[in-house]
């Protein structure tokens, strides 16, 4: 019981609220004060006191935003590139998993040890040779380029592994014997059962994918190739000054992931707390 | 059946994870650009030159210093948070899903609004320090507080995944070994550091290696808070190989600094895994 923390009398329970409440403050301020500073006008910006509630809403801002860059086509190729991503996870991480989860065959050891092994590389050690890779393929500046390197991950298939796993070997059993294959067996018996794991790995795999950030940046050279990210950022290095501007910028950028956080919040976090998954 | 299965998952992971690890390795034995255009075999020359440059001695201790920072504030604070959110709180599923949030934010908006907040003319924190009377700072462009403030932000935006992975851990927790202690009269804070704490070892583990392996390659933060400035005070390590590889053109180079990072993630995991990683039992 000493979990509950109104075990501990009132004068705890009030820390505990008031450290709550700090951190509370803490991760939803600095939101608040981008979606004012994207809501300012110039004056308000230079007038050298910092501004929380502007007087004047200036909504034109908005407006303003989309003449000075194509955000458009950002925003597009950003979903273009986390979609394509999401969508070739979701062709093969669990059918890697099944695989893992469901067949015998020799050499699975050792094959399974080396998948984990990647997560040990991380994609800033491979940035480099990748670049290099991918001008050797033609590949640069190309939705191909930005998309093919994250076509599968070892986390996503070691996660639908988990969730394979519990599905009754007596079910794919007697699928066997009624002579179907493996493949068979995966589309008609594992795939449905699989929809609400399907539904996390999509999730986790769009959101971190819609923020990345250091390969196109490597890889893009054209200005209507970038995603969101490098685009608000060079954007954001012309107007560096002018933070009205770079503000609504941002909210255009974090529009997306809230607006999917929010629909699928509670399910989100479970995910999260299931998987450890980054 | 199963390696036909397998072959587009062999594929992929040889061409984007393994070959580029030996693919580096070779470039790192040229001078120039190795692979796409001009280049001069140079043996390990690469490696001595960075051994004894102080440039990348120095970036590497800040990186070392940001990584460890950050990972510690960061499971500190996250331990503490779920140790308050695991038990019945008001509003819990929400008070866990807004800390949590910022976990999800590209980083081009955690650096634009922080920067911002800290901005040491127009910034919110620095007309508050002066209302409290306080003496303000140029958080982001002294060198002395650069790195700190950064390692904070960084704070900020991870600690909420943390938490979240340690309330999982701790709900985990069998609820008989809390009952046997409060019968045995151990005190709350008895039981979180003899109970909980050692308990949750193998999550600390699990956070402290993930934040480690993402914290010592992190560029995002340098590049989009100070741009390594002021004076390299926050150049990390990710950040100098990216300026070496992609600004400067020594592709060689900086694949034998990047090969070398690989190495010590290698060996700091590993370091990790002995100190952290003894069996816990139930």
């Amino acid at each position: 019981m000493s979990r509950k923390p109104g075990g501990h009398g009132p004068a705890a329970s009030l820390a505990i609220y008031a450290v709550l409440a700090l951190a509370v403050l803490l991760a939803v301020f600095p939101f608040i004060y981008m979606i004012s500073l994207s809501l300012q006008s110039d004056a308000d910006i230079y007038s050298g006191v910092p501004v929380i509630i502007p007087q004047t809403l200036q909504f034109s801002n908005y407006v303003d935003i989309w003449e000075r860059a194509p955000f458009v086509r950002f925003i597009l190729n950003s979903f273009i590139i986390a979609g394509g991503i999401t969508l070739l996870h979701l062709i093969f991480d669990p059918l890697i998993g099944y695989v893992f989860a469901k067949m015998k065959f020799p050499g699975k050891r050792v094959m399974f040890a080396a998948l984990l092994s990647t997560l040990m590389l991380p994609f800033f050690i491979r940035m480099i040779p990748l670049y290099l890779l991918t001008a050797q393929m033609g590949m640069l500046n190309t939705y191909q380029g930005l998309i093919l390197p994250f076509a599968m991950s070892a986390y996503g298939i070691f996660l639908m592994r988990q969730f394979i796993a519990p599905i009754p070997n007596d079910l794919i059993d007697a699928a066997r014997i009624d002579g179907a294959n493996d493949l068979v067996i995966y589309w008609r018996i594992v795939l449905p059962q699989l929809r609400p794991a399907l539904a996390t790995l999509a999730l986790l795999t769009f959101v971190f994918q819609f923020n990345e950030f250091l390969w196109p940046l490597i890889v893009v050279s054209s200005t209507e190739m970038r995603p969101i990210t490098t685009g608000l950022t060079l954007f954001n290095q012309e107007f560096f000054t002018q933070w009205n501007l770079t503000a609504t910028g941002g909210v255009i950028l974090f529009l997306p992931s809230f607006l999917l956080f929010l629909i699928t919040q509670r399910y989100f976090i479970r995910s999260v707390m299931m998987s450890g998954m980054k | 059946m199963a390696y036909a299965l397998l072959l587009p998952g062999i594929a992929y992971f040889t061409v984007y994870f393994f070959y580029p690890i030996a693919v580096e390795f070779w470039a790192s034995l040229f001078r120039g650009q190795p692979l796409i255009g001009h280049a001069q075999f140079a043996g390990l020359a690469n490696y001595v030159v960075a051994l004894t440059d102080a440039t990348v001695r120095h970036s590497f201790l800040i990186t070392l210093v940001y990584a460890v920072g950050t990972t510690v504030f960061t499971l500190l604070i996250g331990l503490g948070l779920a140790a308050i959110l695991a038990g019945p709180v008001r509003a819990n599923a929400l008070i866990r899903a807004i800390i949590f949030f910022p976990y999800i934010i590209s980083f081009v908006i955690v650096a634009l609004m922080w920067k911002s907040l800290l901005d040491p003319y127009t910034g919110i924190l620095n007309s508050v320090l002066i209302t409290l009377g306080l003496p303000t700072q140029n958080w982001l462009s002294t060198p002395s507080s650069a790195l700190p403030t950064m390692i904070a932000v960084s704070v900020w935006k991870d600690v909420g995944y943390a938490m979240l992975i340690y309330i999982a851990a701790i709900q985990g927790i069998p609820e008989q070994l809390y009952e046997a202690a409060s019968i045995d009269g151990a005190k709350p804070r008895q039981i979180f550091t003899r109970i909980t704490v050692p308990l949750l070892m193998p999550t600390t583990l699990f956070l402290a290696v993930v934040s480690m392996i993402s914290n010592l390659q992190d560029m995002s933060a340098p590049f989009l808070l100070t741009n390594g400035g002021p004076a390299n005070a926050t150049r990390l390590f990710s950040l100098h190989v990216y300026e070496t590889a992609f600004v400067q053109l020594e592709i060689g180079y900086a694949s034998a600094l990047s090969f070398l990072m690989f190495l010590i993630i290698l060996l700091i995991t590993f370091i990790q895994f002995k100190l952290l990683g003894r069996e816990v039992a139930y």
